[in-house]
C-alpha cells in the first residue's frame, strides 16, 4: 500500500466517551497544563528569561517560599469565594455574569455597618458579614426573578444589575462615603475592630476561615442536602426536573440568590482584609475569574479550592515576573491566558476520544 | 477569636506609639539607594504614567544605574503590597509608586518597613519614610489657560476634565483665571467625564464643545482625545500630563506636564545624603520642580509667549494663581480680596468660579 492510499483509507473520528475514571480526567488535565506551561516557558525564554530563573524564581517562589505561599493564600482566598459563587449558579445552568456587581454591593453592605457603626464592637465583623451576603443576595435577587417569571435572559440582566452596581458604588464614593479626610473617591477607612485580623502567620488573615467554611457549607449544600440532588437534577434535565414536579422556578431562583450572597461574601473578605474601605477598583476581574475557576472545577467545591488556588498561584507567579524582569503587562497577561486555555481546552480531550479509522473500499 | 482582636487592637496602639518615637529620627538609609518603582497603568499609556517613564529614564542617565520597574499594579492592596516586598526582598530600599490608590498600601507597607523610603506621585498618606507628592497643577493649567485665552478668537473656551474634586476642579478654575488675564471677556464651559480613562466620553465631551462653538479647548483627563477631536474639528487645544504635540500637532498649542526627575532626582540625592525629611501632609511641588509646561505650539504668537514663560518665572518667584478676589458660580466669595487660600482649601475645592458653565455634579 503507498503512503498517498494510506492516507486516503484513514481519517480521524471523534468519538463520545462514555465513562471518564477521574483519574483519567486528572491525567488529561495535568498534560494539558504541561504543554500550556511549555508554551509559556519557550515564550520567556524567547524574552531572555532564564530557564533556571523561571524555576528559581517563580515556581519555586510561588509555591514553596513562605512569603509567596502566604501571598498565593491571600489572592486565592476571594478567589475561592468568587468561584463558588460562579459554580452555585452554573449548577442549575443559571449564567450568573453580575458576580462583579453582587460582589460590589457586598462591600457597600459591609461599608454601610462600618460607617453608620451598627451593633456592638464585639460582633462587628459578623454583622459586616451578614451585611454583604444579604445585600449581594438581594442584588441577585431580580435578574432571577425576571428570568424565573419571565424568562428574560440572565447573561444580560446579571450583566446590567453590574453596571448599575458600579455606578451605585461611584455615586457613593464620589457623594455621601467620600473620604472626608483626603477628599479622595473612596470610603474612610475600617476602624481597627473592622478589619479581619491577621492568623499569625504571615500576611494570612482570617478571611482563609470564611473561604474554607464556605467550601464547607457548599459541599454539604450541593453533595449532601435534598436541595442539593434537586438543583443536580434541574441543571442536569429542566424539563423533565418541570415533568416530575420539582419546584424548578424556585430551586433556580434559590441558586441565583445563594450565588449572589457569596459574591457578597467575597466583597465582604477583600473590604476587611486587604482594602479596608470601599473603593472603585475593587472588584475588577473578580466576576471573570469565578466563571474560569468554577469552570475549571467542574461546578464542585473542593476543586473550586483547588483550582482557586493555582489561579492564585498564577497571577502571583505573573506579578513576579512583571516585578523582576519588567516584562510587559500585556506579556504576562498573554502567558496566564495560555495556561488557563490550555486547561480549558483539556475539557475536549476529556469528554471526546480522538481515534485513527480505516477504512477500505473507494 | 475575639480577644485576639483585642491582642491586635492592643498590638496595633504600641505599633503606632513606636511610630510616633521614630518620627522623633531622620531617616537613614542602610546602604547605596537602589529605588524601584511601581506603575499603575502600562508605561506607555500616552499620558500619566508614560510621563512617570520617561522621567524614569532621564533619570536613569543622570544617576547611571538602572532602576526597575512593573506596569500595571492596579490600585489595589492586594496587588501593590506584594510587588512591593518582591522589590523590598531583593534588597531595593526607595520605593516609588504612581497612584492616588496607593495611599492605603503604601502607608501599611512604611510602617512595616521603616529602613525603607517610599515615594508615591499622585498619593494622600504620609510619614517618617513615606511622601506623597502631588504638583500644583493649578499653576501649569493657568499658564496653559493664559495661552488659551489669548489664542481663541470667540473668547469660548472649552474643558474636559475627568472627577469633580479638588485637584481637578482647581486645574479648570485655573484655566479660566488663566484665560482671563489675556481676555477678560473669556468664558469656559467644563464637561466632567466622571472617569480617569475613557477615550469614548472625553470623545462625546469635546465634540459637544465643538458644536458649542468653543475654539479652544483644555484638559484633565488620562488620554489625548480631547486634542485629537481639537485638530479634526481644525481648532486649538491644550494638553496635560505629557506634550500633546506627539498626538495633536497642528492643535497643541500648550501642555500642563509632568516632569518627575525634576522632584526625584534631589529628593533621592537628600535620602542618600541622610537630609531627607518628608513633609507630613504631602509635598505639594510647583512649576519648575516636577510640573511643568510644554510651550508653545506654533500658532501661539511670540509675544504672547514670552508673556506666559514671564508669568511662569513670577509663580516660581512667589506668586499665587487663586489671589483673592474669588467669587464661585453662586456669587459666594470663597476667597477674599487680596487673600490667597489655605493648601488645605485647595486640596478641598469644591466649587467653580464665575464665568464657567458647568455643573460638579
Amino acid at each position: 500500500m503507498t503512503r498517498r492510499s494510506w492516507l486516503r483509507s484513514t481519517r480521524l473520528a471523534l468519538e463520545v466517551r462514555q465513562r471518564i475514571p477521574p483519574l483519567h480526567r486528572a491525567a488529561f488535565i495535568l498534560g494539558a497544563l504541561i504543554v500550556g506551561l511549555a508554551i509559556c516557558v519557550a515564550i520567556l525564554v524567547g524574552r531572555g528569561v532564564g530557564l533556571a530563573s523561571i524555576y528559581e524564581e517563580f515556581i519555586a517562589f510561588t509555591f514553596f517560599k513562605a512569603s509567596g505561599v502566604s501571598t498565593v493564600i491571600v489572592q486565592s482566598t476571594p478567589l475561592v469565594l468568587a468561584g463558588l459563587s460562579a459554580s452555585l449558579a452554573f449548577r442549575v445552568n443559571y449564567w450568573n455574569i453580575g458576580i462583579e456587581g453582587q460582589l460590589f454591593m457586598g462591600v457597600i453592605g459591609a461599608t454601610l455597618v462600618a460607617i453608620f457603626d451598627v451593633g456592638p464592637e464585639s460582633i462587628r465583623l459578623v454583622l459586616m458579614l451578614v451585611a454583604a451576603i444579604v445585600l449581594g443576595a438581594a442584588w441577585a435577587l431580580p435578574p432571577a426573578l425576571l428570568k424565573v417569571r419571565l424568562n428574560v435572559s440572565e447573561v444580560i440582566s446579571t450583566l446590567l444589575f453590574s453596571y448599575i452596581a458600579f455606578y451605585f458604588v461611584l455615586n457613593q464614593v464620589y457623594g455621601p462615603w467620600q473620604d472626608p479626610k483626603d477628599k479622595f473617591p473612596h470610603s474612610e477607612q475600617y476602624d481597627a475592630i473592622e478589619r479581619l485580623p491577621p492568623i499569625g502567620w504571615e500576611q494570612v488573615h482570617y478571611g482563609i476561615v470564611v473561604a474554607l467554611a464556605a467550601v464547607a457549607v457548599v459541599w454539604w449544600l450541593v453533595e449532601r442536602s435534598r436541595f442539593g440532588i434537586q438543583s443536580r437534577f434541574v441543571g442536569t434535565s429542566p424539563r423533565m426536573a418541570l415533568a416530575i414536579g420539582l419546584p424548578v422556578g424556585a430551586i433556580v431562583a434559590s441558586s441565583a440568590v445563594l450565588s449572589g450572597g457569596m459574591a457578597g461574601a467575597a466583597g465582604f473578605v477583600i473590604a476587611t482584609a486587604t482594602e479596608f474601605r470601599l473603593t472603585p477598583a475593587m472588584a475588577a476581574g473578580y466576576g471573570f475569574s469565578g466563571i474560569v475557576i468554577a469552570f475549571l472545577a467542574g461546578n464542585r467545591p473542593f476543586a473550586t479550592l483547588i483550582v482557586a488556588c493555582l489561579m492564585g498561584g498564577l497571577y502571583v507567579a505573573g506579578e513576579s515576573m512583571k516585578v523582576f524582569y519588567s516584562l510587559p503587562d500585556a506579556l504576562v497577561g498573554l502567558i496566564q491566558a495560555i495556561v488557563v486555555l490550555s486547561v480549558t481546552a483539556s475539557e475536549f480531550f476529556v469528554r471526546y476520544r480522538l481515534r485513527l479509522a480505516h477504512y477500505r473500499g473507494a | 477569636m475575639w480577644r485576639k482582636l483585642c491582642c491586635v487592637a492592643a498590638a496595633a496602639l504600641i505599633a503606632a506609639g513606636f511610630a510616633a518615637s521614630a518620627e522623633a529620627e531622620a531617616f537613614k538609609l542602610k546602604g547605596d539607594p537602589k529605588p524601584a518603582w511601581i506603575y499603575f497603568n502600562v508605561k506607555n499609556d500616552g499620558g500619566w504614567t508614560q510621563a512617570i517613564d520617561e522621567a524614569r529614564i532621564r533619570m536613569e542617565k543622570d544617576l547611571g544605574y538602572k532602576i526597575p520597574f512593573v506596569e500595571k499594579v492596579p490600585e489595589v492592596a492586594s496587588e501593590i503590597t506584594p510587588a512591593a516586598e518582591r522589590y523590598i526582598e531583593r534588597g531595593h530600599n526607595i520605593i516609588i509608586g504612581s497612584a492616588f490608590g496607593y495611599s492605603d498600601a503604601f502607608k501599611d507597607l512604611a510602617a512595616r518597613y521603616p529602613e525603607v523610603a517610599f515615594l508615591n506621585p499622585a498619593g494622600t498618606t504620609n510619614g517618617p519614610n513615606l511622601q506623597s507628592i502631588y504638583g500644583r497643577t493649578y499653576e501649569t493649567q493657568y499658564l496653559c489657560g493664559m495661552v488659551a485665552g489669548a489664542i481663541s478668537k470667540s473668547g469660548k473656551l472649552g474643558f474636559v476634565a475627568a472627577n469633580p474634586f479638588g485637584l481637578v476642579n482647581w486645574t479648570v478654575n485655573a484655566y479660566l483665571i488663566g484665560a482671563r488675564k489675556m481676555n477678560p471677556k473669556a468664558e469656559l464651559t467644563v464637561i466632567y467625564t466622571g472617569a480617569w480613562n475613557d477615550p469614548v466620553k472625553e470623545r462625546a465631551a469635546a465634540q459637544a464643545l465643538v458644536e458649542k462653538g468653543v475654539d479652544v479647548i483644555g484638559q484633565h483627563v488620562d488620554t489625548p482625545t480631547p486634542q485629537v477631536v481639537a485638530q479634526e474639528a481644525g481648532i486649538f487645544g491644550t494638553g496635560h500630563h505629557r506634550d500633546m504635540r506627539e498626538f495633536a500637532p497642528k492643535a497643541t498649542a500648550c501642555s500642563s506636564i509632568w516632569v518627575w526627575d525634576q522632584y526625584m532626582l534631589p529628593t533621592l540625592k537628600s535620602i542618600a545624603s541622610g537630609s531627607w525629611e518628608p513633609a507630613p501632609y504631602g509635598a505639594f511641588v510647583h512649576v519648575g520642580g516636577g510640573a511643568d509646561i510644554a510651550c508653545c505650539g506654533d500658532m501661539v504668537p511670540k509675544d504672547v509667549a514670552e508673556k506666559v514663560m514671564a508669568e511662569r518665572d513670577a509663580i516660581i518667584k512667589g506668586k499665587h494663581v487663586f489671589e483673592g478676589p474669588i467669587v464661585d458660580q453662586s456669587g459666594k466669595e470663597r476667597v477674599a480680596a487680596g487673600a490667597t487660600p489655605s493648601d488645605g482649601d485647595l486640596w478641598g475645592m469644591d466649587y467653580l468660579i464665575q464665568g464657567v458653565v458647568g455643573q460638579l455634579n
